[in-house]
């Protein structure tokens, strides 16, 4: 393929895009679950944007480097593309060579004890594995490994001549820190233009919120529908999904709105049937971050099926946003930065202070009758693991059972899925619960 | 020129005498509770060996190891990792990578042309892939080291053993026999495992052959064969016992010592 | 290479490192002084000082266990907040009469909101915002930081800090930074006077008691130290780099093995005196904000710097004829493992050997550490 011989960079992103074109015609394409159906025309959003990117490269068009939290509809708005330079972690569940490249990633001397995804996205940078944009938006936030990957980009060879942009975090939630991220924002923009040449219309930037407005209230619609006993949906759709169309490949789009309205009328139809993922809803449960997504069929299914849990809510489903304030310029970069800052999920955890570890729990076990609180314990979440005493205590003042892992979201094989399976059993007998 | 290298390891000890650049005897004991113990009953027979009658007889002595500073009769102690190496390339002038397995750590040395150590990786923090985790699972299966061995060279079909602590190794490895598989099989996956672990730490430095086995479990062919698939290369076999290899590096850095000048390889010189 | 310097106030400086409260410290408790503890090098000292109180920089010196503190961390967080927040939980940090966090790291920006839940009886905690990047809207966003916290400390200590005492406070500080540097000087030599290990002591003890007294022995110090020789006998010189190192017995271990300490890039060592607080600007509190987000060598916490880590790092090197780095960091803190990582390629292109080491907060398995110092130093051929 002549493409991959001027662009050796592009080698694992476009084996991404044939492994879920191949995921989407051999299996999703075949079923005729609605759940499924939706899910199709969730690849066929991640496919629109792979090929977008790949044509950028192939007929050297703009595109970006960046991230899901830093306002992407900002570059809906722009008709920019975008990719994440980690996103294979994210979407490790069906690449088959994940393994070979976490064990790369630790021989290049990274160790064994920071964040995977991180690990790996260093190592796609480093082996030039990463597609080179015309201009990186560099990620600071939430944790230590944002800022040290893009350390590392920042320094590679292939990318040091890239022009790189990294708006700046404030640790705290208040009017102050809005108006300093917003100003980030702004100034993030007018690099972008600078860069790739093109310009953002203000009004294209409305009409792209309103959308993207349509998408959050559906959103949390369907949110009220996972309320139901029993929840119309567990881990086989909802979180991931939704994050992945308002957030990564949809946002702002008016195929997003479409997506959501169609999601909104399955969960409906479930909850009028009082069905769900499982014959008998015995557990429901929140998984308190990203779903393990490098071994994700050789668990999530059992919990279903072995113990009737079902995942109501995960770290990503999460719903805390206000709409967007699209009636005057000033107020939609506020409204931009806060979603951005103070609600996007991971971000609003993880970046400040421990409150919202605290606050989510709070809610979400009470507005979705949660069972059980699991903190799974990814290895690379440092500043979640020194906040299980809150957690902990928070879930006892709930009268909530809590259980803390410590896996792997992305390496089986640092905490087995057997030994998670254990662990989860012991847990669920000792609390009577199942 | 008599000289003498003393190598005090946590499992064993060894012991190699030196005359005028070629060995003339070598002795390997287990490890007592104290090292000093340890160092002179294996330098004692190892003069024995050598018909010497004491240890002043010899020139200089270099200890190494893991009890190295506990070698009271040693002029001077330089670590494992530097003897090691030196050893393994004069007994195989054409060694560049030297992975020695001890009884509880195992490291990875990449040398330049004349056995300078350039750069070098260790593990030890955990017992998978050093001896300990090998004593360990022969206990487990109640095969002894030597059917270790035997065992994984007939495995066909490895088992994959996920665990990457050694203590849910054993575990893993319990519960695969009693699910009935094949002890071979069992064998073959455990030691793919650790030649997984081994492989990861060469490639930290970089593999460039000659790659060779030092320490006790060199001498399990059914780990040299693991690693040689794992790495691609042929792991090449010393001429002699591996487990001196550390002895070896001691004696000849007491040569330099002596003759002040470095000690030209004279491959495997027994006299 | 025993520590050689016999000298009265060597000592108090050494028994400042072993212990938190030290007597030059109890005597200012005594005294009805105030103490506010810190946990991070970029927290402003100066505003401390200014509010007439004694700024201690947070360690876990002579923590055994983390028994407490286990059920508010995990097994993957970093030693040292969970010793120092082991401390705070059985009421060792109650001669503290504040405690100021910063966010700078995922391991001990935590310690904030567990003291603040649990450790009851603290008079003061607050939290402060440290920018990632080091340009201009960041300097105008620390110096507001800064701002914000002048007026906490007043609010709560009663104490009103005008531009003036600060600035006293900072021509102090600035003080303090001047003599620690002239300490370093005299390590350029061949056979430097000061081990290592012994001037680790002394940076540690500044960060525990007055700044006047401090300077005042660290001059008494330097007298006695003037036109002094070490014994000599190290193989090599040996620059270490790395994060919160507060323990001179791990410099020991290292110099145990002939690897003489001559300079460093640490946070009780040059980062924090390399370079002085601008006293030129008429706005001090914009001058404390330059310093400690822009001006001062900055550690990996900070974004796009790592080019000037680096070129910190090799000339340091050559101006102190260093053989070789060591780079310690402690198990589990991501940012000095990918500068290490980075630093390396970086050295190696330079032709600089380099050692790197992962360590525990409390020093132990000292036979590890050994074995690869000796073979580091036996593979640079000494």
């Amino acid at each position: 393929m002549a493409l991959i011989d001027k662009h050796p960079e592009l080698a694992r992103y476009l084996s991404e895009f044939e492994w879920f074109k191949f995921l989407r015609e051999q299996t999703l394409a075949l079923s005729e679950i609605p759940e499924m159906q939706l899910q199709v025309k969730t690849i066929d959003s991640l496919l629109k944007m792979y090929s977008r990117i790949i044509d950028a490269v192939e007929n050297d068009k703009p595109f970006l480097a960046s991230y899901y939290c830093l306002a992407p509809e900002i570059y809906t708005a722009m008709d920019l593309p975008y990719y994440m330079v980690m996103q294979t972690p994210f979407l490790a569940s069906s690449v088959p060579y994940l393994l070979q490249d976490i064990d790369a990633a630790e021989e290049m001397g990274l160790g064994n004890d920071l964040c995977t995804a991180i690990r790996l996205a260093i190592y796609y940078v480093e082996a030039n594995l990463s597609p080179l944009p015309t201009c990186a938006l560099n990620l600071l936030y939430p944790c230590d490994g944002a800022p040290l990957l893009h350390e590392v980009l920042k320094r590679n060879e292939r990318w040091r001549n890239i022009p790189m942009f990294a708006p700046d975090p404030p640790y705290y939630a208040d009017e102050r820190s809005l108006e300093y991220f917003a100003g980030e924002l702004r100034r993030m923009v007018k690099f972008i233009e600078k860069h790739t040449g093109k310009k953002l219309d203000l009004d294209e930037l409305k009409k792209t919120l309103d959308n993207s407005n349509e998408m959050y209230r559906l959103w949390d619609e369907y949110n009220q529908l996972r309320r139901n006993v029993p929840s119309p949906h567990g881990w086989g759709i909802g979180g991931p999904q939704c994050f992945s169309q308002a957030w990564v490949y949809e946002a702002g789009t008016l195929q997003g709105v479409e997506w959501f309205r169609k999601l909104v009328e399955i969960a409906e139809l479930n909850v009028k049937n009082g069905v769900g993922p499982v014959p008998e809803e015995k557990i429901r449960l929140f998984w308190f971050d990203l779903l393990p997504f490098g071994w994700v069929f050789e668990f999530l299914p059992w919990l279903e099926s072995e113990w009737g849990a079902v995942m109501v809510m995960d770290m990503f489903a999460n719903f805390p946003y206000t709409m967007i304030d699209t009636s005057s310029e000033e107020q939609m970069w506020l409204g931009l930065a806060k979603r951005n800052l103070f609600d996007s999920p991971m971000v609003r955890q993880a970046r400040g202070v421990a409150d919202n570890f605290a606050n989510d729990i709070k809610r979400i076990v009470k507005d979705y009758k949660i069972d059980v609180v699991i903190w799974p314990g990814h290895m690379g979440h440092k500043d979640g693991s020194a906040t299980v005493g809150i957690m902990r205590e928070t879930c006892r003042d709930l009268n909530v059972p809590f259980i803390h892992l410590g896996l792997d979201l992305f390496d089986k094989r640092y905490s087995t899925p057997d030994q998670i399976k254990d662990k989860i059993s012991q847990f669920f007998r000792a609390m009577g619960l199942g | 020129m008599l000289v003498g290298g003393c190598d005090v390891g946590s499992a064993t000890g060894k012991a190699v005498v030196m005359k005028d650049g070629g060995i003339i005897s070598w002795e390997i004991i287990p490890s007592t509770t104290k090292p000093e113990v340890t160092a002179r009953t294996v330098m004692n027979k190892a003069l024995e060996k050598a018909g010497l009658s004491s240890i002043t007889d010899l020139d200089y002595i270099v200890g190494t190891g893991y009890g190295r500073l506990k070698v009271p009769f040693a002029n001077e102690n330089i670590s494992e990792i530097t003897c090691h190496a030196k050893g393994a390339q004069w007994l195989l002038p054409t060694v560049r990578t030297v992975v020695d397995i001890g009884g509880q750590d195992c490291k990875v040395m990449s040398l330049g042309e004349n056995g300078k150590v350039l750069e070098f990786v260790m593990n030890d923090r955990c017992a998978a892939g050093t001896g300990r985790f090998f004593e360990a699972m022969a206990r487990v299966l109640d095969c002894g080291l030597q059917g270790l061995s035997e065992l994984s060279l007939q495995g066909r079909n490895p088992a994959t053993i996920s665990s990457q602590c050694s203590v849910f190794a054993e575990s893993e490895v319990i519960t695969l026999v009693n699910e009935g598989m094949d002890l071979a099989d069992i064998v073959a996956g455990l030691h793919a495992s650790i030649a997984s672990r081994l492989n990861s730490m060469v490639r930290k430095i970089g593999l460039v052959e000659d790659v060779v086995l030092t320490g006790g479990c060199a001498k399990n062919d059914g780990l040299a064969k693991a690693l040689e698939d794992k790495l691609g290369v042929a792991v090449k076999k010393l001429p002699l016992d591996p487990q001196i290899a550390g002895a070896i590096g001691a004696a000849l850095i007491a040569a330099e010592r002596v003759s002040k000048r470095p000690v030209k390889a004279v491959p495997g010189k027994e006299v | 290479m025993e520590a050689k310097i016999k000298s009265k106030v060597f000592e108090q400086f050494s028994k400042a490192s072993k212990t938190l409260l030290n007597p030059v410290l109890r005597n200012w408790k005594d005294q009805g002084g105030k103490i506010v503890g810190y946990f991070c090098s970029t927290v402003p000292e100066e505003v401390i000082t200014a509010a007439g109180l004694v700024p201690f920089r947070m360690r876990a010196t002579g923590s055994t266990s983390t028994e407490e503190s286990d059920a508010y961390y995990s097994s993957i967080n970093c030693s040292f907040p969970r010793h120092c927040f082991n401390l705070a939980l059985i009421g060792e940090f109650k001669f503290l009469d504040g405690v100021i966090c910063v966010n700078s790291c995922d391991h001990v920006r935590r310690i904030y909101d567990n003291w603040k839940r649990f450790v009851p009886g603290i008079p003061f905690i607050e939290v402060m915002s440290l920018p990632r990047k080091t340009e201009a809207a960041q300097v105008a966003w620390y110096r507001d930081e800064i701002n914000l916290l002048k007026g906490k400390l007043e609010k709560h200590f009663g104490v009103k800090i005008s531009n003036e005492t600060l600035r006293k406070a900072i021509k102090l500080h600035n003080e303090t930074r001047r003599l620690q540097k002239k300490l370093y000087e005299l390590r350029k030599q061949e056979e430097p006077p000061i081990t290592g290990a012994e001037t680790l002591a002394v940076m540690v003890a500044g960060t525990a008691m007055p700044k006047g007294q401090y300077n005042e022995m660290l001059r008494e110090l330097l007298n006695e130290l003037r036109g002094k020789s070490g014994p000599g006998g190290h193989r090599a010189r040996i620059m270490l780099v790395g994060g919160i190192l507060d323990d001179p017995e791990y410099i020991k271990v290292i110099e145990d093995q002939g690897g003489l300490v001559v300079t460093d890039s640490l946070c009780f060592g040059t980062r924090i005196m390399w370079v002085e607080v601008d006293e030129s600007l008429t706005d001090p509190v914009e001058a404390l904000a330059r310093y400690y987000v822009s001006e001062r060598p900055s550690c990996p916490r900070f974004y796009g710097e790592h080019d000037n880590r680096a070129k910190y790092v090799i000339d340091m090197c050559r101006e102190f004829k260093c053989d070789g780095v060591i780079g310690e960091r402690l198990m589990f803190c991501d940012s000095w493992l990918v500068e290490h990582y980075m630093l390396g390629q970086d050295l190696k292109a330079a032709g600089i050997p380099m050692l790197k080491l992962d360590r525990e907060y409390i020093t132990g398995a000292v036979g590890q550490l050994r074995t690869r110092v000796q073979a580091f130093l036996e593979t640079m051929g000494r």
